[in-house]
């Protein structure tokens, strides 16, 4: 009986593709033979806007990069302006800094467990993820009024004060997430339909992982130890003491797991950073006009998607002359080629949602 | 009683009443899935349109009216338009062979709680709901387009395999009960004491799994999966025709779940019949036992469907043939021997 | 040990069980929506609504038409013209076009004020059915509330 090998296309309108991203399958039967994305129905021009822009103005514009997790961009870029213009930021702002970072980290595991969840099938982990992050979501809130395009890490520290109110509210959101990621957890962990889903799926050996230079959980949940925050430490991580949980089999499952490990990490962390909270200004000084004289610097931090780098590139204006922004999940969706060959077409979609991808960072 | 109101208007009645019965218990289902999916996952659920939210069906049902009708250019018409109704009159059918309570005395007039009873009305009522896989085939191949033909396949091969164990299952309770006849087995059931659930749990799971993935419902919806294929081999219809298929789906678990109450936990009786100090729930008409039974199992429907991810389909596949079809058969082989030693 | 007892696990369908139970006990618990218009969550004390102009409690405005906010915004969102009338203290803004289709509620106009005339307000409905609903002149840089929403969509719905 002869095989029989057709194009699918995964439009750029479908639920689960987590954002607008084409996808040519070439399926046999079920069974993928090769995964291309087509990228760019999102691009914004955002690096060429930001050419046009003070170094300031860019801040609130990276949010829209990583939507899910905007303030991990705004650090991003700002420890890259900052290394650029040699500016000290204070000991209080790297660690309310830590905290915010770790919070969105948390919000955006979340976040992604929920969407994944639903792809699968399970459709209340979403709902019940998504009301765990709403109490994150509130924190940002009465921290700086937005929930989303947060713009919360400036240049030279944090927009504000973490006051003594404040952190009790964020100690209190500390203990409610547990609950409902142990909700979360009982409905999928031992799941027998959601091993089947995922164990085995979409497996990538750690030497592929490298080669794809696959970052953050995907490359931890291959074996990798590879984390920003211990390896190349920025804003006083190396200050706390936390773990970095590693996967062994680089499948679906493994990342799964990782992925909620570092929400509790993550929790370990903000609570660290809010007893040990120095004294001091939560922003350094910051001149009226920020000028920074020519230079270039690559910045890199390690983002809830993975490896987020910075390449500010100045002239001594106010404006930055180029910056480039590499984004993980970009080069994440490379490896989604040969994680899907060989599995089966439903399967996809659980490549696809284990990779952790948003199309805004990704076409910027 | 007169032979016109004994011959024509009371069967007449009767399949008024037999097409009108899932009709309500669909509309019933709309809101219940909605409203129990959504209290489930911390969150109201429609509770605007009327009161509670209970007109919502209606008002899905005049939207759903008023949809453009829309055709494919090159889509086969006959087949196009006949498989939303084959799903339906599927579904229907098989509730002609229902027994809903018992047989009422109004006068000297019987009334019987169901249209038709036949020695292998079991049988007939598995037929008749295996009908709806052409609706499903006509409707994949009919909409000429890729996704609803890969559902459309999925589904087929989904059903036919998970009908195996199906029979199989009902074939013990047959065994039992000594009769296909679907009131015979609910009177069995009474005369025993003890209903087939109980006594056959492995035959009532192996059911109840199999008529959950016959049904193509969660965790077995994956033909109709709607991250995946957007709807499977509904995605290109639209307005009446897409309600159909919905309205089919439901009347179809209403179905099953009429089947295993039936077959497995006494039909219209009531429970605990020996026991002496429950006497007073005989007060409750059979007829009300009967839809409590039957919305128990729909509300297991919902509930499964909200907590469950989906089953891929090979796994699906997999279950089935390796699992549930060897211990299908293994329960008939362990029943048909404690029946001989007995 | 273990492997018999994952073998029950398996055989008795425990984790379809826990994971049934999850979602009954979360069925009888509170739900978290809000109905919404009946009951509207104020937003928090810092959220960044729609900027809006204030004055003084006497009255006068604040706005002294230094164009600060208008260097500062990165999306050109302000057009202000500014005179200094004889015999007052300060500048007065004759023009101060704003739009809200540009905005992106970064905060550095509010932020760089000298004198907080222009702040975020906690309006969130910010939705219309014209376009010039979304550009606010001088004296509609004040209205909030009832006002705020005729402007916006023409009085297709309530503040409240």
């Amino acid at each position: 009986m002869e095989l029989r090998e057709y194009d699918l296309n995964m439009g750029p309108q479908h639920p689960s593709t987590h954002g607008v991203l084409r996808l040519k399958l070439a399926v046999d039967n079920e069974v993928v033979l090769g995964v291309e994305p087509v990228l760019g129905y999102l691009h914004r021009g955002m690096e060429k806007l930001w050419e046009s822009l003070t170094f300031t103005q860019v801040v609130p514009l990276t949010d829209r990069l990583d939507y899910i997790a905007s303030l991990s961009n705004n650090l991003g870029y700002c420890l890259a302006v900052e290394k650029l213009a040699g500016i000290e930021v204070p000991k209080r702002a790297r660690y309310i800094r830590v905290v915010l970072a770790e919070l969105q980290r948390l919000a955006s595991h979340l976040a992604w467990v929920g969407f994944m969840a639903n792809d699968i099938g399970a459709m209340s982990v979403l709902l019940y993820a998504f009301e765990a992050r709403e109490h994150v979501l509130d924190i940002f809130e009465e921290y700086c009024g937005a929930r989303l395009t947060v713009h919360g890490i400036r240049i030279g520290g944090a927009v504000r004060d973490l006051d003594a109110p404040l952190a009790s509210r964020i100690r209190a959101v500390l203990e409610k997430i547990p609950e409902r990621l142990e909700d979360v957890r009982a409905l999928l962990d031992e799941n027998r339909i959601w091993k089947e889903r995922t164990v085995g799926v979409g497996r990538i050996s750690a030497a592929d992982a490298i080669d794809y230079g696959l970052t953050g959980p995907p490359l931890r949940a291959s074996g990798v130890a590879w984390d920003m925050r211990k390896d190349l430490p920025y804003s006083s991580y190396d200050d706390f003491d936390f773990d970095v949980p590693l996967g062994a089999n680089g499948d679906v499952y493994d990342r799964y797991l990782v992925r909620l490990e570092e929400i509790c990490q993550s929790i370990r962390i903000v609570r660290q950073a809010l007893e040990g909270l120095p004294e001091g200004d939560p922003r350094a000084k910051m001149p009226r006009v920020l000028k920074i004289a020519p230079g270039e610097v690559f910045h890199t931090i390690e983002a809830p998607k993975g490896v987020l780098g910075f390449t500010v590139r100045s002239n001594g204006s106010d404006k930055p002359e180029r910056v480039k922004m590499k984004s993980p999940s970009f080069i994440n969706l490379q490896a989604l080629d040969h994680m899907c060959r060989g599995n089966l077409f439903s399967d996809v979609i659980g490549i696809l949602g284990s990779l952790d991808i948003v199309l805004g960072e990704i076409d910027k | 009683m007169t032979p016109f109101v004994a011959d024509v208007l009371i069967p007449v009645g009767k399949i008024v009443a037999v097409i009108l019965y899932p009709m309500v218990m669909v509309v019933v289902m709309i809101w219940l899935e909605r409203r129990v999916v959504a209290l489930m996952q911390l969150r109201l659920g429609p509770n605007r349109v009327g009161f509670q939210g209970l007109a919502q069906p209606v008002a899905d049902a005049v939207k759903l009216f008023f949809k453009e009708d829309i055709r494919q250019r090159r889509a086969d018409k006959l087949l196009f338009n006949i498989s939303p109704i084959l799903v339906m009159a599927s579904s229907l059918l098989a509730f002609c062979f229902l027994p809903l309570g018992e047989p009422v005395r109004i006068g000297a007039y019987t009334l019987t709680l169901w249209i038709a009873e036949s020695p292998v009305g079991l049988l007939i009522v598995l037929g008749l709901s295996s009908i709806s896989v052409f609706g499903v085939i006509f409707g994949g191949w009919a909409a000429n387009s890729k996704y609803p033909l890969m559902g459309a396949l999925r589904s087929v091969v989904q059903v036919l395999s998970y009908e195996i164990p199906l029979g199989l299952t009902v074939l013990t309770v047959a065994f039992l009960a000594r009769s296909m006849d679907l009131v015979e087995i609910v009177r069995r059931q009474e005369a025993s004491g003890v209903w087939y659930g109980f006594l056959m749990p492995v035959s009532f799971v192996v059911f109840w799994i199999s008529a959950v993935a016959e049904t193509n419902r969660a965790p077995f919806d994956l033909p109709e999966a709607e991250s995946e294929l957007v709807a499977g081999y509904h995605t290109e219809y639209s307005g009446m025709k897409f309600a159909y298929f919905y309205m089919a789906e439901y009347a179809h678990m209403v179905l099953v779940s009429s089947l295993v109450v039936n077959l497995f936990f006494g039909g219209w009786l009531a429970p605990f019949p020996s026991v002496k100090a429950l006497d007073f729930l005989d007060v409750v008409p059979g007829f009300l036992w009967y839809l409590i039974k039957i919305m128990f199992f729909l509300y297991l429907y919902v509930w499964i469907r909200a907590t469950f991810p989906r089953y891929r389909f090979d796994s699906l596949i997999r279950l089935v043939w390796k699992w549930l079809i060897p211990l299908a058969l293994a329960n008939v082989l362990v029943v048909i021997l404690v029946r001989f030693l007995r | 040990m273990s492997r018999v007892l994952r073998l029950l696990r398996t055989v008795f369908l425990v984790d379809i069980l826990s994971g049934l139970g999850v979602t009954l006990r979360l069925y009888f618990s509170r739900k978290v929506t809000v109905p919404y218009p009946e009951k509207v969550q104020a937003p928090a004390p810092r959220f960044r609504g729609l900027p809006r102009l204030f004055r003084d409690e006497a009255g006068e405005p604040l706005c002294i038409a230094c164009k600060l906010c208008q260097k500062s915004c990165g999306t050109n969102c302000f057009d202000i013209e500014g005179r200094k009338a004889e015999g007052v203290r300060h500048m007065r803004p004759v023009k101060f076009d704003w739009t809200l289709e540009r905005c992106s509620f970064c905060g550095f106009c509010v932020e760089v004020c000298p004198t907080s005339a222009i702040r975020f307000s906690p309006e969130f409905r910010l939705t219309g059915v014209r376009r010039d609903g979304l550009v606010f002149h001088l004296d509609e840089m004040y209205l909030t509330g009832d006002a705020l929403q005729e402007h916006l969509c023409g009085g297709c719905r309530r503040a409240t």
